[in-house]
């Protein structure tokens, strides 16, 4: 080669040298930043006790995955590195050692037998649901999750003497073990709070039990997990923990009725009260209000839905995302303010519920406006006429302004 | 019916050169005649030839290799950034839908099955397999299977479901387009195809070896296709089973999985799952074949126990139907099937740690050639380990109810089914190109493609790890910083397509170029790699009927031990033959007269009538009779065609020597 060419091939090298080291800082670099943001449905950062009992044992099973992987990639790599062709005579024809063969064989049983003995534990560990105080009734739809507490001996300890019925944001006590008892009413459905517990699925036709403890009060980040159609990515949930005290606002709060307004106000609350029992309350049942009548508004989502079911709206502005928890029903200061709380603080925050200043009414207005329109959704009415998920309603500026404007009330 | 092939009497090498003498009937017993030495396209269309079938086989599931890439490319485009809106919700759930129903039924089934119609009778020295016409007839009801079941795509829209298509959701209520009826009698139709292969396959392994060839001096690769076909008969009935509940609650009325009726959707996915499970192994067994076939020809050295991976082969087989509830460990089974299942899905890591085991040493104290096929080879056993490690967390049950449905179980199944079952296919490609069509593919090409698979696939599949684990569920349209933090790791993967797509594009560039190429060198040797076993004791391509004379076998890697002995002085191996001598020494014992079957109309037409039920069921029962009538009608055709000729019905008249070797037709 000549010396032109050697310069030039050393040349590329010291290129390519400085390509690759700048190459191997910048993706550390942007794996330390991504790494550092927390992933709010991390699944190594237990915050519970089921979930921390999966965390155990995990992490050597991965630990030990990755140090088999490691072994044999070395053994890969030294077999490339000592047994390439460098003009060898062709080796022994040996078909193998079967005592070597035997020894390896029982190597991985052993390790696996022994990851098993500590899987079999755990699982027993986590199906047991002893100890268990409270009971909510979780039952997926497409794409939303109700939860309905119903008022069991546990759960009376807490305080709730009437049922509760809300959606998209599993309000529990922390330090109890929360019994969930999982359903559907139409397709299957999985509930998933990584940092409380592994997933189950709610199957139509089947209860299956699953339990939530959280240590302290949070904010804790799931997702539905079982592809349930059109919208499945949007059908979110949270799980918030209280502590003891503040769950019982919350439980006294969730137990009042609406305000009933008079058929002959004309404040704009009680103008969207009427607009919302005329367009919204055939599906959207709100506790305590009345037809002009003076008998009470039960909604009949059964005549219009798929499921059956639609969201109870009677405490909308306690919830932190509305629509399957799709959309931040509070504005981004508000929510950063929610989810950023410290853990004593959590409670205050969320009590507070959504107050004027906080509402993201760009969002909510956006939803009454064209709802299909900002969440993927069946709306072409089937056979039976009957929908999955919200039609756009055809409603007017003036009506969504007063309906908004009543759901405000709804505390 | 019959051809007579007369072999060759030009004994110059290298082989392959000099059409044989085709000499067939004229007519058949009051049907139409069956095609006679047909040319040009008719020539491919009415094959019963084992090779051109094999070779069809490969050309159409690369075609889906390349749709199933496009699709899973626009998921990755979607999923670049958060709230993605290249594709609509309901686009995104048909492509992940068909993308993976499009990789597992439409490439790596059907291009398993490539290699197997190829090589498998090469390897045990036959001249066909069992049932030639059975074979061209699955050809061919795969292509309509796999073209009915894309044909939704124009019609209304792909299935949306997801390739596991759970029931309810995969009801009419909740999926009201025609997209689920077309996958599920597209995927019945395919069903038959495997089946059908299967069952030929079969009785060809066991019925059809050379003399001397017992079952552990079987290829390796024959063996993996041999337990894969096992699987594929006692699997393929249960998926048949969960597709006509599914096509009878869609099209009939049927209550199988409608709750208020009393079902229970967890039937669907016990059907499904105890077929899927075996489905893995039917993806991947075939490469294990592929890899441990290449692995010793590039190491000079037998497959390190041969007979523990064959019999691990066998075992993982066996297990293989014992696991598959590991799927549904967050569908609320209850703790006792969670742990029973769990322990069996441990134990099944055994044998397949066997497997890699043995791989790595095979390489121990070898003579190591890097071509482009031990890449493969290598890349396998590398990636396929990650994979199954990811897959040893995963059967950890509770830790599986945290990542199952997340991307880290897409991470793990793309670095078994990638890293697995492609890189084996790819490594084989390479490997038995020279075989198929007589070239070179190009190394440099290749050494280009294998590396840009594997940064490609360690780039795409890779971060799903770190995505999955920070909580990101799959099968989601969009997401968004709410509460998964994955942008980074997202992008990252999506850039690793572009390396994937430049990759493949290597191959097919480099197939063209060898195939256009005046060069010479590209013109493969006899005996390229210095290889084992039977197949390279044809000539490149091999003769339409294979071998001049069978091989009576004595050793496993009978061909290496035909060039090679032992020398008693100096205990080294030596050569003692070239493959030119022993294709020389074939040629001068060559049966004078070989008897192979006719091509055939009749597969094809049978074939053909199985989507127009298809469309009967989903569109107007008219068809389903019409689809019938064919069916009918080529049945008939099909079974009046003679098998074996009456000699008085060769032209010229067959040889009256009585040296005519009779295959079934």
């Amino acid at each position: 080669m000549t010396v032109h060419g050697d310069s030039r091939a050393s040349a590329f090298r010291r290129t390519w040298r400085k390509v690759a080291a700048s190459t191997a800082v910048l993706g550390t670099g942007l794996f330390l930043a991504s790494c550092a943001k927390d992933s709010p449905q991390d699944t190594w950062k237990p915050k519970g006790d089921a979930a921390r009992k999966i965390d155990n044992l995990q992490r050597p099973v991965f630990l030990v995955a990755g140090i088999v992987g490691v072994l044999v990639c070395i053994a890969v790599a030294y077999a490339i590195a000592r047994f390439r062709d460098k003009g060898q005579p062709i080796p022994k024809q040996s078909h193998g050692k079967p005592a070597l063969e035997i020894v390896l064989t029982i190597i991985p049983f052993i390790i696996l037998a022994t990851i098993g003995a500590f899987t079999a534990r755990t699982i027993v560990q986590l199906a047991d649901t002893k100890g268990c105080e409270m009971t909510v009734n979780v039952t997926g739809q497409q794409w939303w999750w109700e939860y309905d507490y119903p008022v069991t001996e546990g759960n009376q300890k807490y305080g709730i003497t009437k049922p509760i019925v809300t959606s998209g944001e599993l309000v529990i006590p922390a330090g109890t073990c929360v019994l969930l008892r999982e359903t559907s009413r139409d397709v299957i459905h999985s509930y998933w709070i990584p940092a409380l517990n592994g997933k189950k699925d709610a199957v139509p036709g089947r209860v299956h039990e699953n339990k939530l403890e959280a240590d302290k009060p949070g904010y804790f980040a799931g997702q539905c997990t079982e592809f349930c159609g059109l919208s499945h990515a949007n059908m979110r949930q949270w799980a918030i923990a209280l502590s003891e005290a503040d769950f019982a606002k919350w439980v006294e709060n969730q137990q009042k009725t609406a305000t009933v307004y008079a058929e002959t106000d004309e404040s704009p609350e009680a103008v969207g009260y009427r607009a919302f029992r005329q367009n919204c309350s055939r599906c959207h049942q709100v506790n305590g209000m009345q037809n002009a009548d003076g008998t009470p508004t039960i909604a009949a989502p059964e005549n219009n839905i798929v499921a059956g079911s639609a969201p109870n709206l009677t405490h909308l502005m306690t919830r932190s995302r509305f629509a399957g928890e799709t959309f931040p029903l509070l504005n981004e200061e508000c929510t950063d303010r929610l989810t950023k709380a410290a853990s004593d603080q959590l409670g205050a925050v969320y009590l507070e519920g959504v107050t004027s200043s906080c509402l993201n009414r760009a969002q909510l207005e956006a939803w009454l406006r064209n709802a299909p329109e900002e969440k993927p959704m069946y709306v072409k009415p089937d056979a039976k006429g009957l929908l999955r998920g919200m039609p756009n309603l055809g409603l007017s500026e003036a009506q969504i302004d007063s309906i908004v404007t009543y759901l405000q009330t709804l505390k | 019916m019959a051809i007579i092939e007369q072999p060759r009497t030009d004994v110059a090498l290298p082989a392959g050169a000099g059409a044989p003498a085709y000499v067939t009937p004229k007519q058949a017993a009051g049907m139409f005649a069956r095609p006679v030495a047909p040319k040009g396209w008719r020539d491919w269309v009415f094959t019963v030839d084992h090779k051109k079938i094999g070779i069809m086989y490969g050309v159409v599931a690369f075609v889906f290799f390349l749709i199933g890439g496009i699709e899973a490319g626009l998921i990755r485009l979607q999923l670049a950034a958060p709230n993605g809106k290249v594709l609509s919700a309901d686009q995104y759930n048909q492509m992940f839908t068909m993308h993976a129903t499009t990789m597992v039924f439409l490439f790596v089934m059907p291009m398993a099955a490539a290699f197997a119609n190829y090589f498998v009778p090469l390897q045990i020295g036959a001249r066909d397999v069992a049932f030639p016409r059975m074979n061209a007839f699955s050809l061919w009801t795969f292509v309509a299977g796999a073209i009915f079941v894309n044909l939704s795509w124009f019609l209304g829209g792909g299935a949306d479901g997801g390739w596991f298509m759970y029931a309810p959701n995969s009801t009419k209520m909740f999926s009201p387009g025609h997209g689920v009826d077309f996958w599920a009698f597209g995927l019945q139709i395919t069903g038959i195809a495997s089946l059908v292969g299967a069952i030929n396959l079969i009785v060809t392994c066991i019925n059809m070896r050379a003399p001397g060839m017992s079952l552990f001096k079987m290829p390796i690769f024959t063996w993996m296709v041999m337990v894969v076909q096992f699987l594929l008969v006692f699997a393929m009935p249960v998926i048949t089973v969960a597709l006509f509940l599914l096509s009878f609650s869609r099209g009939f009325g049927g209550a199988f999985f409608d709750v208020k009726q009393g079902a229970d959707p967890l039937l669907w996915q016990h059907l499904f799952w105890i077929f899927g499970h075996p489905e893995v192994y039917i993806l991947v067994l075939p490469s294990f074949g592929i890899v441990s076939e290449v692995l010793p020809v590039f190491s000079r050295k037998p497959l390190f126990g041969y007979k523990f991976v064959a019999i691990s082969g066998a075992a993982i087989g066996f297990v293989g139907w014992g696991v598959w509830a590991h799927h549904m460990f967050a569908s609320g089974l209850g703790p006792i099937s969670v742990l029973v299942f769990s322990m069996a899905t441990m134990m099944i890591a055994v044998p397949t740690g066997v497997k890699i085991i043995n791989w790595t040493l095979t390489m121990w104290g070898g003579k190591l050639k890097f071509t482009t096929a031990m890449l493969f080879a290598i890349g396998l056993i590398i990636e396929f380990t990650i994979g199954g490690l990811s897959g040893v967390t995963h059967a950890v049950a509770p830790s599986d109810t945290q990542q199952t449905d997340t991307y880290y179980i897409v991470a793990h199944f793309h670095y078994v089914l990638f890293g697995g079952a492609i890189f084996g296919l790819f490594s084989g490609f390479y490997y038995w190109w020279p075989k198929v069509f007589g070239r070179l593919l190009n190394e440099a090409w290749g050494k280009a493609n294998f590396w840009l698979m594997v940064i490609g696939m360690n780039l795409t599949f890779g971060p799903m790890h770190i995505i999955g684990l920070q909580g990101q569920p799959r099968r989601m349209y969009q997401y968004d910083e709410s509460n998964v933090h994955t942008r980074f790791w997202n992008a990252i993967s999506t850039i690793g397509v572009f390396f994937l797509t430049i990759g493949i594009l290597c191959f097919i560039v480099n197939v063209v170029i060898t195939h256009r190429s005046k060069n010479p060198k590209v013109k493969a040797p006899l005996d390229p790699w210095d290889a084992r076993s039977l197949e390279w004791m044809t000539s490149s391509p091999p003769a339409a009927h294979n071998f001049d004379a069978i091989p009576t076998v004595h050793e496993l890697d009978e061909f290496f031990h035909r060039k090679y002995a032992v020398d008693h002085d100096t205990d080294e191996i030596k050569q003692i033959a070239t493959a030119e001598d022993i294709m020389a020494e074939q040629m001068a014992h060559a049966e004078k007269d070989i008897h192979l079957p006719s091509p055939s109309y009749w597969p094809l037409v049978v074939s053909i009538a199985l989507p127009i039920i298809g469309f009967g069921v989903i569109y107007s029962h008219i068809f389903i009779a019409v689809g019938a009538a064919v069916a009918i009608m080529g049945i008939f055709g099909w079974s009046m065609e003679p098998s074996v000729a009456p000699k008085d019905d060769f032209e010229p008249p067959a040889p009256t020597d009585g040296n005519i070797k009779e295959l079934t037709a």
